[in-house]
């Protein structure tokens, strides 16, 4: 990378790199998210660009967090980024190639993305890379979300739906168990221990609260327009049902089927086969208001200020809208946090306009995709942030974070952290 | 600057620090024990010019002993000091729970510093899991409530720092919030540089003899690898002893210092001939004395 990249303009093709760079890392299990595409945008803002090494490692401190994933980030960033030195190279034509833009056929930041994906593409066409270059993400959700998982991705989404669980679940209960300090001081058994020595307090008790684990149900929407994710949601079922015990789940279509029943146990395809002759509708079309309806007519009792509440529907609604968004209110009201999953979030095109999702969208606390171990992992991490006395509070009453600070009034620049570390900028 | 700070460091570290600074992330660094993960937050603390607080983990370590305590002991002495006052009850109540009576932890500290300081968290991967998903919380939200005096938001953020020796793996949740920045064993020359900076009156051959050797023996499989910490006590003792190149007799009289295992000093003394002829120190044996 010897050129120069000056042009304020060229920072918008520099954007599409660095975020198909961070697919590129991600399709190698390296575990870029989007919080890190964002904060590598942001990085590349605060530091001067004409600088190739300054860009590298600017990359690498905010994309690459454990050691395997600077080592990977190392092979993949010469590959990736030598692209634009190589594109002279092959000397390949542009296939769209106006005559404006062979104007700027020497400033490679413009050209970067095209050259970049036609690198890709003459590469080896593997399909972790091929999903790299690729912007159509539908047709690439289908290819990786849904290939059969193994017996250890499995175990992995077991894991994660636990700790989807945990965090949801998790929280104290009002009763205090003795514990050592440091803890809250417990009045009642220190007065009572001091009453041997008449009446002075000289040995402190302390105790803690113990934990407690409330209630979640699982509604998933088993529609046609859901087929694609089927088999995701088999398997979303099947482990959360025997990662979480409290757990009630219910699938529906144009009407609700309440199979908890039949996922317990350890044999998913014979849960499988009694699925099958239990619910006719498998693949039909979608009422998500109507079968709600049934839910909170007929299961009502299962939801109450303790349970956590999942649906994972695409939100295609072909019923009535204003029983979904009166079923969607009475639900948010009694339950204690209603989180929606939206297998369709995962590509970044997709914005929640259906009518349905419309309806819906104002009553719920957490709105997530859940397509992919990725996107579980995300809301795992998401859900952790949020977790002190318990998560599903903070979905309702999420204070507002303090302003940033103002910068400081003499924030070192970069040259100046050279300095004051020794290094020759 | 340089030789005030005394820390030699190469352009991921800098730049690392600098991102973080500048987009107000957080910093993990890891590595090995002994490479001076603790000693960049120390340089930040000077560079800034502002206070270093650190938070050392240890398993068990919970949100109290991190946050703030009421100290309850003191909280009944004065209550039984004050037995016989005439003040109206509110105002001696309200003076059991001033600030007097709290025993502020790191965390609440960092909090209430007017000027941002430089928060260390050291070897967190020491503390436990709940741990970790609390200072999350906290490092999210920047602010503390203590019930009895009210929530306390940060004046302003301060400027954290973790480090992991990697004794176990951080929750992903850690990672994905924070900067990332590993620190290995230094290089060859850059350990000489070390060296020269840290240890005064060092000979220059000395330096690269004992650079050497370190470098060579960290290749070994042993119970504890020296960090950089043991090649500056070493070479300030080599020093002491007023040597200018290492030679077979003084090397194995002063193991101990490089090696903090009794087998690893076994180990080192019965292949120590060879090993130091490997690294071409036969040749210049010790003059005589």
């Amino acid at each position: 990378m010897n050129h120069k990249i000056d042009d304020i303009a060229l920072h918008g093709a520099l954007s599409a790199n660095v975020v198909g760079f961070c697919r590129l890392l991600r399709a190698q299990r390296s575990g870029v998210a989007l919080g890190e595409e964002q904060d590598a945008l942001r990085a590349l803002a605060a530091i001067d660009l004409s600088d190739p090494e300054d860009f590298r490692l600017s990359l690498r401190t905010v994309l690459a967090k454990t050691p395997a994933e600077q080592k990977l980030f190392d092979a993949l960033f010469d590959v990736y980024w030598s692209v634009w030195d190589r594109a002279g190279e092959l000397g390949q034509p542009q296939p769209e190639s106006s005559a404006s833009e062979k104007d700027s056929a020497s400033r490679p930041g413009k050209n970067g993305l095209t050259s970049v994906r036609d690198w890709l593409k003459q590469g080896e066409p593997t399909e972790e890379e091929r999903e790299a270059a690729g912007y159509s993400p539908i047709e690439v959700h289908t290819k990786r979300d849904f290939k059969d998982f193994n017996a250890e991705e499995l175990e992995e989404i077991g894991r994660l739906l636990q700790a989807v669980a945990r965090a949801l679940a998790t929280r104290f209960s009002r009763r205090y168990r003795p514990a050592r300090p440091p803890g809250r001081l417990d009045l009642r058994r220190t007065l009572r221990a001091s009453l041997r020595r008449g009446g002075e307090l000289l040995d402190l008790s302390y105790c803690r609260r113990t934990r407690q684990k409330p209630k979640l149900v699982l509604l998933c929407d088993v529609s046609k327009s859901m087929d694609l994710y089927s088999r995701f949601l088999i398997q979303f079922m099947y482990a959360f049902q025997n990662a979480y015990r409290r757990i009630e789940t219910f699938v529906f279509a144009t009407s609700l089927h309440h199979v908890a029943p039949l996922l317990r146990g350890n044999d998913l395809s014979a849960g499988l086969d009694a699925i099958a002759a239990q619910v006719p509708d498998w693949s039909g079309g979608t009422r998500i208001g109507a079968a709600l309806d049934t839910f909170l007519s007929e299961h009502a009792d299962l939801v109450d200020h303790q349970t956590a509440l999942l649906i994972v529907s695409d939100g295609w609604d072909t019923g009535d809208i204003e029983i979904l968004e009166e079923s969607m209110r009475a639900l948010q009201r009694r339950s204690r946090c209603l989180i929606w999953l939206n297998p369709l979030l995962g590509s970044p095109d997709y914005r929640p306009a259906t009518r349905g999702m419309q309806a819906a969208l104002p009553y719920i606390d957490l709105f997530a995709p859940a397509h992919n171990i990725d996107s579980l992992k995300a809301l795992v991490g998401y859900l952790m942030t949020l977790r002190g006395a318990t998560a599903a509070q903070y979905l309702r009453r999420r204070p507002e974070p303090p302003a940033p600070t103002k910068a400081h009034p003499a924030a070192p620049t970069r040259d100046d952290w050279f300095r004051r570390f020794g290094v020759q900028p | 600057m340089l030789a005030e700070h005394g820390y030699v460091a190469d352009r991921q570290v800098v730049m690392s620090v600098y991102l973080a600074q500048t987009l107000e992330r957080p910093l993990l660094i890891e590595g090995p024990a002994g490479v001076g993960k603790t000693e960049v937050a120390k340089v930040v603390a000077r560079a800034l010019d502002t206070e270093l607080i650190r938070l050392q983990c240890y398993e068990g370590l919970d949100a109290h002993a991190a946050l703030y305590e009421w100290n309850y002991q003191r909280q009944l002495l004065h209550i039984k000091l004050d037995e016989k006052s005439q003040r109206p009850l509110a105002e001696r109540e309200a003076d059991l729970f001033s600030e007097d009576f709290l025993l502020k932890r790191p965390l609440l500290q960092a909090i209430t510093q007017p000027v941002p300081p430089v928060l260390l968290i050291d070897e967190l991967d020491r503390a436990d899991e709940e741990f970790e998903s609390f200072l999350l919380e906290v490092l999210s939200d920047w602010q503390i409530t203590i019930p009895e005096i009210g929530t306390i938001r940060a004046a302003a953020r301060p400027h954290v720092i973790l480090t992991s020796n990697r004794t176990r793996e951080l929750s992903d949740a850690v990672r994905r919030r924070c900067f990332y920045l590993w620190i290995d064993y230094p290089e060859f020359d850059k350990e000489v540089e070390i060296v020269r900076r840290k240890v005064n009156g060092i000979d220059i051959q000395l330096a690269e003899q004992i650079c050497r050797f370190m470098e060579k023996i960290r290749m070994q499989r042993l119970e504890k690898v020296p960090g950089v910490a043991e090649t500056l006590d070493w070479a300030k003792a080599l020093v002491a002893l007023h040597q200018h190149h290492l030679d077979l007799e003084v090397v194995a009289d002063t193991l101990g210092i490089v090696f903090k295992d009794q087998r690893d000093v076994a180990q080192v003394k019965q292949s120590l001939a060879e090993f130091l002829e490997g690294l071409g120190v036969r040749a210049k044996l010790a003059p005589e004395r």
